[in-house]
């Protein structure tokens, strides 16, 4: 497989010490859908900003379709189109007058614009709306002009910042049906971030972890829900007189388990060779052993665990609806 | 070259079109220049009797200062809309394109010449209407012209620069306050340099405003005076490009 995005220790430090991305080596093939997942403040926009060359990285090196984006800013910019997470379209003007101003910026000529401003209102169905202010659109018709947007150009890569942030759950999935097109149709590589996993999890082909500015894990969604290992088995029980060392021993033991660590009040999480199948032999064991079991649960490890295998932290969104409410507030001040 | 015009006009293109469809700034902008032109005028009316006084009434040496505040006013807060860009994002947008940056910078100090440039032209035409004397006629208009939208681009530049700096928009509304009611004294606006105490009057010819009002003044009461209007060209001419350059650079050192 061909890369054409290549990162060897990309870095981006602040005011010389906070490090916002630490020392990134990745590469993504031509064609993929490739994911960005982390909690907010991971490093993932910083990332994006470098690779699209918003901002100077401050070591390391990309290389982006074939051009170094450090020293060749500009043969980049022509080869990639960037969505930021802002929904960054002018209210004041019409969706097509958006479009077709952005096809200026990218130096398109006139007929060209014409043509292709057309057929991009065409692909994310905004036709009938087009010579509406975007001011009266809704955040997902906004989402769709924007998306547009970052192909007026034909990019090889197309960058996609959050793109579903602060959607509803619909418009999440359309956007996602988008995204797929996008690389069916045209066969464009698309390098998307997201906090959200069912988002990472359904739309790429690969996935890199990154927290605290590091990639943890980088592969398939399947591959990295492999490296738990098993099915996830919680047994929470009632509370006795056991000890918790010895017990954990014993669980240990039991055929099927593979890992156990304790949690508070007598839980226990367990990671299971063939979970359905080894359940009841697990369960009946504890109940010969004395024991007696308030609940269980068992799933199969979501990206969720994954993350929170690989940084033990859970990922959590709150910062992200903060975030998601000020920009609200931004374009409400904005229209008035 | 022609890729840096094109990008100028087309930054500009989108703040024009931002003007065209905010009726409210448009009716502003004419309704506040009336206002003053009628406050002012009235308010200071005896001010002309003062011995010394350069001008025959209040309103022929106030009609080139309105002029001159109106395009102070509009042009400090051009940097305005950079900070909105950079909070929607829609600067990333432009920053991610191949859009050079001192196409950024210029085009929205061009599209700040235009408006200024328009408004300046409309109160010259109510000045008239109210009165005003306006000696170097009709042909003298264009010099007005260029001196306004010079000025208005020396502090579109600084203005642009600053919001090249800032990052919020209460931060920027402060400074810009700070600095432009003092631009506005320390200048020969609304007083003549003769009548003002000296330190003020010294502090005044280091005012870019200076530059702008004295051959406007001129304009106004004397006829042409060719030495004055180059002077305040040049002065002017030489003072944008330090401000384009200046915003420029920030832009590129901020964002790079």
């Amino acid at each position: 497989m061909e890369p054409i995005i290549v990162t060897e220790h990309l870095s981006k430090s602040y005011r010389g010490h906070i490090l916002a991305v630490n020392r990134v080596s990745f590469e993504v093939y031509k064609g993929e859908i490739f994911g960005f997942l982390g909690p907010n403040g991971a490093g993932k926009s910083t990332t994006i900003h470098m690779l699209t060359t918003i901002i100077r990285p401050t070591g390391g090196k990309a290389r982006v379709c074939g051009f170094e984006a450090i020293r060749e800013p500009h043969l980049v910019r022509k080869n990639v189109g960037f969505v930021s997470q802002d929904i960054a379209v002018d209210e004041a003007l019409t969706g097509r007058e958006n479009l077709a101003l952005q096809g200026r910026f990218y130096h398109l000529r006139t007929d060209v614009i014409l043509h292709r401003v057309q057929e991009l209102l065409a692909l994310v169905d905004l036709t009938d709306r087009a010579d509406h202010l975007v001011s009266t659109y809704s955040g997902g018709m906004r989402k769709r002009l924007d998306i547009a947007e970052g192909l007026i150009h034909r990019p090889s890569v197309l960058f996609l910042d959050e793109p579903t942030l602060g959607l509803d759950i619909q418009t999440r999935h359309r956007i996602w049906e988008y995204v797929k097109k996008l690389r069916e149709e045209q066969g464009i590589t698309i390098f998307l971030t997201t906090h959200y996993m069912d988002e990472a999890d359904s739309l790429c082909d690969r996935i890199a972890i990154i927290d605290h500015g590091q990639i943890v894990a980088l592969g398939p969604p399947g591959n990295l829900k492999e490296c738990i290992g098993g099915d996830l088995l919680s047994i929470k029980l009632v509370p006795g007189r056991w000890d918790e060392n010895a017990l954990q021993r014993d669980i240990a033991s039991l055929p099927g388990v593979e890992k156990v660590s304790p949690g508070p009040d007598g839980s226990f999480s367990l990671i299971v060779q063939k979970g359905e199948s080894a359940a009841p032999g697990i369960l009946a064991a504890l109940g010969e052993m004395g024991l007696e079991i308030q609940s269980i649960s068992l799933k199969r490890p979501s990206l969720d665990d994954v993350f929170l295998y690989f940084t033990g932290r859970e990922l959590r969104d709150e910062g992200a609806d903060n975030f998601h409410r000020t920009n609200i507030a931004l374009r409400r001040a904005r229209s008035q | 070259m022609k890729v840096f015009i094109a990008d100028t006009w087309w930054v500009c293109w989108r703040e024009l079109k931002h003007l065209q469809r905010q009726k409210i700034r448009i009716m502003l902008s004419l309704a506040q220049p009336i206002v003053w032109l009628a406050l002012m005028g009235n308010l200071y009316q005896r001010i002309a009797t003062i011995p010394g006084f350069p001008a025959p009434t209040y309103l022929d040496y106030m009609a080139p200062g309105i002029v001159i505040m109106v395009t102070l006013f509009g042009g400090v807060f051009g940097g305005m809309s950079v900070v909105w860009d950079r909070r929607l994002g829609f600067l990333q947008k432009m920053l991610a394109s191949p859009v050079s940056r001192s196409s950024i910078v210029a085009g929205k100090m061009l599209s700040i010449a235009v408006q200024n440039g328009l408004q300046a032209l409309l109160i010259f035409g109510l000045a008239l209407a109210m009165g005003a004397n306006f000696s170097a006629g009709p042909v003298g208009v264009f010099p007005l012209i260029l001196l306004v939208t010079l000025l208005s681009m020396v502090f579109a530049g600084l203005s642009l620069a600053l919001g090249a700096v800032l990052t919020s928009h209460e931060a920027m509304i402060a400074v810009t306050n700070f600095f432009t009611m003092p631009l506005m004294f320390t200048s020969s606006a609304m007083m003549p340099l003769e009548m003002m105490p000296h330190w003020l009057s010294r502090l005044a010819r280091w005012n870019p405003l200076t530059y702008a009002i004295d051959p406007m003044r001129e304009l106004f009461l004397h006829g042409w005076n060719a030495i004055s209007i180059v002077q305040g060209v040049v002065v002017l001419t030489l003072a944008a490009a330090v401000a384009a350059v200046l915003a420029t650079n920030l832009f590129k050192g901020h964002f790079t």
